[in-house]
């Protein structure tokens, strides 16, 4: 059936200078910073390399990518992880990496998803920084202290594996899978990203850490086997977390975050 | 003439996943100092319309509009929100989620900080709009202190204190108990009759709306059906009816008179009006109502002694003695209502039926046993507890897994738990339903849900906590008629609600609280008739009680009315045949 077109001359609506950040309204930004702020009380895997414990807060940080895209979401997890490093210290680690590894992830995330036609290369950016990253983080660990290089190959398992990810199609396939109807794809999607975007910044945050501690081969060894299991723990919660709130997102119908995919 | 603050032309409006348009060829002008009233059935799009004054429809939104809205000369697709909310003060319907600062003062200077007032000029707006809302004195309290309708009126004023032209409010009563409601009211009708502010409110709330609003706007599926006079709008019944919007009892019974021959000249739609109306019609025509004041036809008999109170005390954690010799029996098989003002201690009392609280001392048996003695979960497989918010007892994915959850966690058989769920979800009309989210469902069908969860445990007695709070007038019928359905398949019911009106056709007895002990416990004609008692815990009986009361001050007689029909039958040619 034909609608019948309202009297009233249609009206270019956009919005004029209204609290939001790159499309996503203030109110959401603050809401998932608050979460990510919150999971940081949450302590889920003992840390070999540089003391404390991971916060559970890490799950989640490719899911505000996908929410707010690739600014806002960095923005958000930003700035509930540095809220979180004061709050909880005990999962803080090293304050700025753990505010750094927040950042990249979001951003990778919502890089990953971009709706922007002007950020459709971005994804190269990303991939540059990381190669760089991966270049310190392994380039040191071979040549400077000298790891045998099985051990580090198996204990980058996740960085390297991540970016290939990011590089191939899976990429795009990810996103699809995140904004499908279907809320199985929907939780192996956000199960995948979560994986590939905290890779990423993972890769970004040894870099630094490495740097700064220079673990000696016998802790690559164990890490080899340890940094996967923790990998699929993120992954987990990310899925878990993500599905709910991209559920709930969809059902009340609140406005959609530009750059949002789901 | 007065300017016009709002000027509305031709709007029709989408939102972005719509399939059609929720506001469709609004054309509205409304005068400087004008209180106007917006009513309709939900999902009318009243909402839609109030936040598309201060831009936020669609800047905020999205979607497709068409039209034009100018408030204070200021088109609202040209300027931004921020602009827009100097002129445009919004006050929704739950307090609770408008109230974000840690004292009152700071509360109000929130938005004047986000709109750059100078500090000065907070300080010097703060003790101004505390006193128009009556809540001088109150600067320093943190706002969780407050009661229902101090902390809405809190809200308007922090609306108001940035002086906007017009103040919006959303259904800013509908979760208030009646006091709190009629502080509300009050205080708008004396904003905008002391202090010239213009009004815009939607409301439920009829007798209300008649009474204050100078102009009334109904709304329905997005379009204005009507803008007339309350008088004119509230004595048009078949279109109030048609739209599921809930009528005056004044001018309900007026009406109800009128279909039976007797010459009405105009319905009166206020109170005094109608006393009046009726105090000439009483002269003129002869009554014959026949209802005593000890009738118990309505009343089903008493089964076995089913929850038994006696010398009961519950005092909080924090010192607060929430009840005091409280004793009580209820019977299987009843239809009770408990009612009183909030922290009359109502919800208190039904918590300690399902060991929810413990009795601080005094005794509390259920089936005869010890409450003590049981567990929740046993309580909980014979009382089914339907909580005031339907949304805090919704946390599943789907309707479905929502109604099935408890079943499971009861480990019922499969078989059972599907044919369970089927059953419970299509006596609610919900079965198509079944793989929605419930929170994208109305809210009326969301309550549905939980009742539906809490059905399909087969409980002997069903508590239903503020069933209609939030509700319009067709949700709350719904929810009431479901409570008699159950109650005439043998459960006891136990309502908990602030609508009195609502009640005559449902409930049998009346248990009135007040300050966490028990006033009065009788049947509904008797209780309803003590409007003393009902007064004294801030509760108003009906109107059509109150024109019975004017018929038996006229009679010298006692007509034990509660109803518009029972007052219209006085007059009718069987003469009270009810």
């Amino acid at each position: 059936m034909e609608e019948i077109k309202p009297r009233g001359q249609e009206r270019e609506v956009k919005n004029i200078g209204g609290a939001s950040i790159d499309g996503a309204p203030i109110a959401y930004i603050v809401v998932l910073a608050a979460v990510v702020t919150a999971l940081a009380f949450i302590p889920f895997s003992v840390v070999m390399a540089s003391g404390g414990s991971f916060p559970m807060n890490q799950g989640i940080f490719g899911l505000i990518g996908w929410v707010l895209g690739p600014i806002a979401g960095a923005v958000s997890s930003g700035i509930g992880a540095l809220i979180g490093v004061f709050v909880a210290p005990h999962t803080a680690g090293v304050w700025f990496v753990t505010v750094i590894g927040a950042i990249v992830t979001s951003f990778a995330a919502g890089v990953m998803g971009t709706q922007n036609s002007k950020r459709k290369a971005w994804w190269i950016g990303v991939v540059v920084v990381t190669l760089i990253a991966f270049g310190i983080y392994v380039g040191r660990a071979i040549l400077v202290n000298g790891i045998r290089l099985q051990w580090a190959v198996l204990a980058t398992f996740v960085n390297w594996s991540s970016l290939l990810l990011f590089i191939l199609p899976t990429r795009n396939l990810v996103v699809k899978w995140i904004g499908s109807k279907n809320l199985v794809f929907v939780a192996i999607g956000l199960a995948l990203g979560t994986w590939i975007s905290f890779g990423i910044a993972h890769t970004v945050q040894n870099a630094f850490t490495y740097t700064m501690f220079n673990w000696p081969e016998e802790v690559w060894v164990m890490l080899s086997s340890i940094i996967p299991i923790e990998f699929l723990s993120r992954c987990a919660i990310g899925a878990v977390i993500g599905t709910g709130v991209i559920a709930g997102l969809r059902a009340i119908g609140l406005v959609k975050p530009s750059e949002g995919v789901y | 003439m007065r300017e016009n603050i709002v000027e509305i032309e031709n709007v029709s409006y989408s939102y972005p996943r719509s399939p059609g348009m929720v506001l469709s060829e609004i054309s509205l002008e409304i005068k400087k100092g004008e209180f106007f009233g917006l009513i309709g059935p939900t999902g009318a799009g009243k909402t839609t319309f109030c936040c598309a004054l201060n831009g936020i429809v669609p800047q905020f939104y999205g979607g497709r509009f068409f039209g034009k809205i100018a408030i204070a000369g200021l088109d609202t697709l040209d300027h931004p929100i921020s602009i827009l909310a100097k002129h445009v003060g919004q006050v929704y319907e739950d307090p609770e989620t408008q109230l974000i600062a840690t004292s009152v003062e700071n509360e109000i200077a929130f938005a004047l900080e986000n709109l750059k007032v100078p500090r000065e000029e907070i300080m010097r707006r703060i003790p101004r709009v505390l006193e128009a809302v009556r809540l001088d004195g109150m600067e320093k309290k943190h706002p969780a202190e407050l009661s229902g309708g101090q902390k809405q009126r809190l809200a308007i004023a922090a609306a108001l204190a940035a002086q906007p032209d017009l103040l919006v409010l959303d259904e800013p009563t509908s979760q208030l108990d009646p006091i709190g409601a009629q502080e509300v009211f009050s205080t708008v009708y004396k904003l905008n009759k002391e202090l010239g502010m213009t009004i815009l409110m939607s409301s439920h709330a009829a007798e209300e709306m008649a009474e204050y609003a100078d102009r009334i706007g109904l709304l329905s599926y997005g379009k204005m059906l009507l803008v007339d006079t309350p008088d004119r709008v509230y004595s048009d019944i078949p279109l109030l009816l048609e739209n599921s919007l809930r009528v005056p009892q004044v001018a309900s019974t007026f009406y109800s008179i009128q279909k039976k021959g007797v010459p009405i000249s105009k319905i009166p739609v206020k109170l005094e009006e109608g006393k009046q109306a009726i105090r000439e019609l009483v002269q003129k025509n002869d009554t014959a109502c026949t209802l005593k004041i000890d009738d118990t036809s309505n009343v089903s008999k008493k089964g076995e002694l089913l929850i038994h109170v006696k010398d009961l005390e519950h005092v909080y954690p924090d010192g607060t003695k929430a009840l005091h010799g409280v004793s009580l029996d209820i019977h299987t098989g009843e239809y009770v209502l408990i009612v009183g003002q909030n922290g009359a201690g109502k919800t208190t009392l039904v918590r300690h039926f399902l060991n929810l609280l413990k009795p601080t001392s005094g005794v509390l048996n259920i089936n005869g046993v010890d409450s003590k003695k049981l567990t929740v979960s046993e309580l909980a497989s014979h009382i089914g507890y339907i909580a005031q918010n339907p949304d805090n007892q919704i946390f599943n994915m789907t309707v479905w897994d929502e109604v099935s959850f408890a079943l499971k966690n009861l480990k019922f058989s499969k078989e059972e738990i599907l044919n369970r769920t089927e059953e419970s979800l299509n006596s609610m009309g919900l079965l198509e339903f079944k793989d929605r989210h419930p929170l994208a469902l109305p809210k009326g069908d969301r309550a549905r849900v939980v009742i539906a969860a809490i059905l399909a445990m087969y409980p002997d007695t069903i508590i239903f906590d503020e069933p209609t709070t939030g509700q319009d007038y067709k949700g709350s019928q719904y929810i009431l008629d479901i409570s008699r359905k159950l109650h005439k398949m043998g459960k006891t019911v136990i309502v908990i609600t602030h609508h009195l009106y609502l009640m005559p056709d449902y409930a049998e007895r009346v248990v009135v609280m007040g300050k966490g002990s028990i006033l009065l416990d009788a049947p509904i004609r008797q209780a309803y008739l003590d409007t003393e008692k009902l007064n004294s815990t801030f509760l108003s009986p009906p109107q059509a009680v109150l024109l019975g009361k004017e018929i038996s001050r006229i009679k010298d007689q006692e007509f034990p009315l509660l109803t518009p029909i029972e007052v219209a039958d006085c007059f009718s040619k069987n003469g009270g045949a009810i």
